[in-house]
């Protein structure tokens, strides 16, 4: 086979979802033996293209060249079987094996089904002990770090003679030490003739480990260089956000209102003592890379996960547990749509109500005429585009599916909306219209909280910008003219 | 506020109905078919009193079928009922004998007031609910698994107690009351009644009430459920307790009529209410059924059974037939359903 | 790249991880090794108290002591059925699913194989046509879950009613079995196989059953098999980009129950000189209880072939050893109970015991 100079050629690729182009005409090569990072904000693109890579998703249109050969993989297991293997945040090892079991598994060699040992598996082993020789092939994987576990994986990508192995943020649950490990790995695999595609948000692991980066925004390719040639994080900074005009956030009246929410010392297995305050009618932001602890403090305040530390509401401490919060004035609308914050099968009108069924119910009797009535006004005010309010939730679209549940929170008349990735998933249209949903019950005296990983959400909205890192408050940053965005994506990536 | 209008189309017939409605009417259908083919070939079928036994005649199945379909919308099994009604039978049974009667240890009984003992074998039967949703809530077992042990256990305590067999002396006349009574000028008796009552309840519980929304809810998607306020854990124990409750009474009911406390009363039942549940229409997967469904799945199987007992088809075949019902019924509604969304 | 650039920025601040999983502590072992041979335990303690049970009325080791010779092979023969059924049954637990059609499945290969020796076939003729049944019983189950995506227990539920109906149906009206009569016996050899001795006092019927768990042990440990049933109940998705076809395996773990089904009704009617079509009643029970013993996890991924067996040994050492000391009223109850504290301990096992 004639060796080609670019190991993955990527021309005029297009993906579309209902209402948006997730990846617009994206073309850029990758070049042989290299780490190839990916960067970009939440929504640029990044995870959609590397779905298309995988054959988890079928592209719109557009072509991609794996060794000079058009390659259009139609589920991971073909992707992996024409050498692009995958690490996927979820890591798919089996826990109940040893570990040479899973390097194996799937490729066994065999005697009238009985297990044979051969040296395909001594290579493998011996591919794995020369990337971390701590690793014993008889140990049970769940006896495994999450590090050791990635190890798993990549020795079985390597080994199988692997062209391309995509790393998706795999340095999210691994510590400093195992990092550097990770980092020698990858090293290591490039001198073996393997090419790593590199998608990470720490922009310092960018610059330490990769030859070239290509960076997405909008789900248009901006550029693709070698990293030598960006100067500095400001430079990859300015690429990545771009010259995007925020909509414009306009300041309130400043008009001293009292403190709601008083948050002391929150610690559990993600979070590091945490403290803020949350004043009436103000919209905090809390800002962060995935795993950064946004969705844990939302938990952790609506009472879904364990905590250490103090919440008081309305001077109160609040019980933790949903039913607890929900009766004190909070809700929540959950970072998972579809498996935490709606039920698919039911309809529209069973969906709105449930955080308040009291209120649409006399000695707990449901008062239908009510429910059909509040079911048409949420419709009606929150636009929701739909033929009926009978209609199945799961047949809406994701902007519409993310209004009903806005809806249901919106009806459990809360004084304190805590919202996580709110427009995740949503259309642009969609998106403007949650947007001054939002305004418009802070104009009403309600405490908003957004918890985003989408820096304009949260400086369009925010009247106060809390920057997250690993679980720690960073920074707290007053919004106005003179934030810096360039200096917020510097802290919440990391930066000191 | 611009509203954007969509065009919507005119809605043709069945689009407002819920799938729940759909399935049901389907299954209406099918009992209407099942029916016309049955008095074609079995004589006499059409004739008022057969028609009526066909609803009266499974009662206890039906009320039994309440509990269970309920906790199957919720995604949960209850295999326990068979054994809650014998146990309960016999513990009322017991309960009443007259004590220190004879020297024959089966004929001793407590000789408690009739009210008292019925109560106190109401609350034993509710005891097997409440460990059911021990198991199952707090230990995390799935509910097949508990439920097969609570249903040898219930039964095995009434074995037990009525040393593998049955009590049915030293009696007080009044235990063979309410099973027997029926309603003045007909002969059906005050157990269908019950029935009756307790469908038009569930039906009003599962259609108006907070608490009926919220055990679609929690089949639908129990996390969402907790994380929209319902108290899950909660709402599952007191379904599990109800559940066993109307298995109770229909124990005491059986007793009375029996006038005894039989160890092997209802063996099978527990199959016979998730039959009826799943021809019904009720799914396993949670958050859809309707205690209508239920009832009509048990018209089904009584039309289904009392042809074939018609036809002089051995007894032999009621399992056959039933298993044949169902798979039927499944692959059915599971086929109308997806050509309904598509 | 040039490093220079980053060195102001290598400071980075991630997760200290402290929790290194390999350094383990003294209380982990310990309840590594409680987890890992409680089951003997267990077992030890049932023999033990029924030996001593009723000490003060037989010796020990006496005709009708538990420990008794007789007795032991009394226990060991009525072992058969569950001891042949409990290790491909623990596969398929293994693999996540379940199968409560086991008992049915036995009850109508029992029937089967005795209106075969009835109707004058040969001992292997007979055995492989019921075989072939299970086999048969196993397919239909693997294509109802498998293929038609049924919930494995609403499944398996129906088809224990199935096959327990066809088995009502093979036997004559007015007769409660297929048994031999005045002018057409039963032919006498039907009771070799499970009854006449061959070694140490136990018949042929108990080293097929011994012969099936070792080739399970087998099957789990060293084949394909058996690994692919823990990949798939562990991580299904794993399993499937590993290019696992989970329809496959689990069918084929569904044909392998259904056999063992059949033998296990083959050793029942041989052992009853009938084809009793309730005699499988409750197995499926049985089974379970022995399999929760031993560990198996409910969610699948995790089991052993050779603890289920433990486990069914226990069941078998209760309630024949009950019998010696309660009356037989009792049994119910007991199963009942045991099936309940074995679900605990295994929660138990399996949560709190995770680390």
């Amino acid at each position: 086979m004639e060796v080609t100079e670019n190991v993955l050629e990527i021309r005029n690729l297009v993906k579309d979802f209902p209402g948006v182009r997730a990846v617009n005409n994206v073309s850029f090569d990758i070049k042989r033996n290299t780490v190839h990072c990916l960067v970009g904000e939440n929504g640029a693109g990044k995870s959609t293209l590397i779905k298309i890579l995988t054959g988890a998703y079928n592209r719109t249109s557009g072509t991609t060249l794996l060794n000079g050969e058009a390659y259009n993989p139609h589920n991971p297991r073909e992707a992996r079987e024409k050498g692009i293997s995958t690490l996927f945040q979820e890591l798919n090892v089996v826990d109940q094996l040893t570990v040479e079991e899973n390097l194996t598994l799937g490729m066994e060699d065999t005697t009238f089904g009985f297990l044979r040992k051969t040296d395909k598996i001594n290579k493998m082993i011996s591919v794995m002990n020369s990337i971390e020789p701590s690793v014993r092939p008889w140990q049970r994987v769940s006896t495994l770090s999450v590090a050791q576990k990635q190890i798993v994986e990549i020795a079985k990508a390597a080994a199988t003679e692997s062209n391309i192995i995509i790393m998706d943020e795999p340095t999210a649950a691994i510590s400093e030490r195992e990092i550097e490990r990770l980092f020698t790995i990858i090293q290591r695999l490039r001198e073996q003739n393997v090419t790593v595609i590199y998608i990470s948000h720490r922009l310092d692991e960018i610059f330490e480990i990769g030859d070239y980066v290509t960076v997405m925004r909008d789900g248009k390719h901006i550029d693709t260089k070698p990293l030598s040639e960006v100067k500095d994080r400001a430079e990859l900074i300015k690429m990545m956000i771009g010259k995007t005009v925020f909509e414009q956030y306009t300041p309130k009246e400043e008009t001293a209102q009292e403190v709601v929410l008083q948050v002391r010392n929150l610690s559990n297995h993600k979070l590091k003592d945490i403290s803020f305050d949350v004043r009436a009618g103000e919209i905090v932001g809390f800002y962060g890379l995935v795993g950064a602890g946004k969705t844990e403090i939302a938990r952790a305040i609506y009472g879904a996960d364990r905590y250490e530390g103090e919440i008081l509401f309305n001077g109160k401490k609040l019980q933790p547990a949903p039913d607890k919060a929900i009766a004190a004035g909070i809700a929540l609308v959950p970072e998972e749509r579809r498996s935490q914050g709606l039920f698919t099968i039911l309809t529209i009108r069973s969906n709105v109500p449930v955080m308040n069924l009291e209120k649409i119910s006399r000695h707990g009797f449901i008062n239908s005429a009510a429910e059909r009535n509040i079911t048409a006004e949420y419709i009606d005010k929150l636009r929701i585009v739909t033929d009926s309010a009978e209609k199945e939730a799961s047949k809406l679209s994701g902007g519409n599916q993310q209004k009903v549940v806005l809806a249901k929170c919106l009806f459990a008349d809360a004084d304190l909306l805590m919202l996580d990735e709110p427009t995740r998933g949503v259309d642009v249209g969609a998106k403007s219209e949650i947007y001054s949903i939002i305004r418009q019950l802070s104009y009403e005296g309600k405490s908003i909280m957004i918890f985003s990983s989408e820096l304009p959400e949260i400086m369009n909205l925010c009247d106060t910008i809390y920057l997250l890192f690993d679980g720690s408050l960073k920074a707290t940053i007053p919004n106005g003219d003179d934030v810096d965005s360039e200096q917020i994506i510097h802290i919440v990536t990391g930066g000191e | 506020m611009g509203i954007i209008k969509q065009v919507s189309r005119k809605p043709s017939f069945g689009d407002h109905m819920s799938n729940e409605s759909f399935i049901t009417l389907l299954m209406i259908g099918v009992l209407f078919v099942l029916f016309s083919i049955a008095a074609i070939f079995v004589p006499n079928f059409y004739q008022p009193q057969n028609m009526l036994n066909l609803i009266t005649n499974n009662w206890f199945i039906v009320i039994i079928g309440i509990g269970v379909t309920f906790l199957l919308i919720t995604g949960n099994f209850d295999l326990s009922v068979g054994g809650v009604i014998a146990l309960t039978g016999v513990l009322a049974v017991y309960f009443s004998q007259t004590a220190n009667a004879s020297q024959n240890e089966l004929a001793n009984g407590l000789g408690l007031p009739y009210g008292v003992a019925v109560v106190l074998a109401l609350l034993g039967a509710m005891s097997i609910g409440a460990l059911n949703a021990f198991f199952v809530v707090r230990l995390k077992v799935p509910s097949i698994i508990v439920t097969l042990g609570t249903m040898m256990f219930a039964r095995g305590i009434a074995q037990v107690i009525t040393q593998g067999a049955q009590r049915n002396t030293s009696l007080p006349s009044e235990f063979g009351l309410v099973g027997n009574l029926a309603l003045p000028g007909t002969s059906i008796k005050l157990s269908v009644l019950i029935m009756l009552i307790l469908l038009v309840i569930a039906f009003i519980f599962e259609r108006r009430t907070a608490a009926g929304r919220r055990t679609y809810l929690i089949g639908a998607n129990a996390d969402a459920a907790r994380l929209s306020g319902v108290k899950v854990g909660r709402h599952l124990t007191v379904l599990f307790i109800i559940s066993a409750l109307l298995a109770g009474i229909t124990g005491i009911l059986l007793a009375s009529e029996f006038k005894a406390g039989v160890s092997s009363r209802a063996l099978g039942y527990e199959f016979d209410a998730l039959v009826v549940t799943l021809l019904g229409g009720v799914s396993i997967m949670g958050g859809f059924g309707s205690v209508l469904g239920m009832l009509v799945g048990a018209l089904i199987l009584s039309v289904v059974t009392s042809a074939a007992t018609g036809l002089l088809l051995s007894p032999d075949w009621q399992f056959t037939l039933k298993a044949i019902a169902v798979f039927i019924a499944i692959m059915a509604q599971g086929f109308a359903l997806s050509r309904r969304k598509s | 790249m040039n490093p220079t650039v980053l060195s102001e920025n290598v400071n980075v601040k991630h997760v200290q991880e402290t929790s290194l999983p390999l350094r383990q502590n003294w209380p982990t072992v310990v309840k590594r090794t409680v987890k890992e041979y409680y089951i003997y335990f267990v077992l030890a303690f049932v023999v033990v108290v029924f030996s001593v049970a009723k000490l003060d009325e037989v010796a020990l080791f006496e005709r009708g002591h538990f420990l008794s010779p007789d007795n032991i092979i009394n226990l060991l023969r009525s072992a058969v059925p569950i001891l042949t059924l409990s290790g491909a049954f623990t596969l398929l637990m293994i693999s996540g699913y379940i199968d409560l059609s086991i008992g049915s499945a036995m009850s109508l290969s029992a029937v089967v194989f005795a209106l075969m020796v009835l109707s004058g076939f040969g001992f292997l003729f007979a055995l492989i046509v019921t075989l072939i049944v299970g086999i048969g019983m196993g397919i239909l189950n693997g294509y109802l879950v498998m293929k038609l995506r049924i919930t494995p227990v609403i499944a398996t539920l129906v088809t224990l009613s199935l096959y327990k109906g066809i088995a009502l149906l093979i036997v004559p009206d007015g007769l409660s079995a297929i048994k031999g009569n005045a002018e057409h016996p039963m032919p006498a050899w039907i009771n070799n196989y499970a009854r006449q001795d061959v070694l140490l006092g136990l018949p042929l019927a108990f080293y097929v059953a011994v012969l099936a768990i070792v080739a399970l042990i087998m099957v789990q440990k060293k084949t394909i098999l058996g690994k692919y049933a823990a990949a798939i109940g562990g991580n299904p998705t794993a399993a499937a980009l590993s290019g696992i076809n989970a329809v496959l395996i689990v069918w084929l773990l569904y044909i392998i129950v259904g056999f063992f089904a059949a033998l296990a009704g083959v050793a029942r009617a041989s052992f009853m000189s009938l084809g009793d079509p309730l005699s499988g009643d409750g197995m499926e029970l049985a089974v379970i209880i022995a399999v929760l013993l031993g560990g198996t996890a409910f969610s699948g991924g995790e089991g052993s072939v050779a603890k289920s067996v433990v486990g069914a040994m226990i069941i078998i050492s209760v309630t024949v050893g009950m019998l010696t000391v309660i009356p037989a009223y009792w049994q119910t109850f007991a199963m009942g109970s045991v099936l309940l504290i074995a679900a605990a301990l295994n929660h138990y096992l399996q949560e709190e015991l995770k680390t």
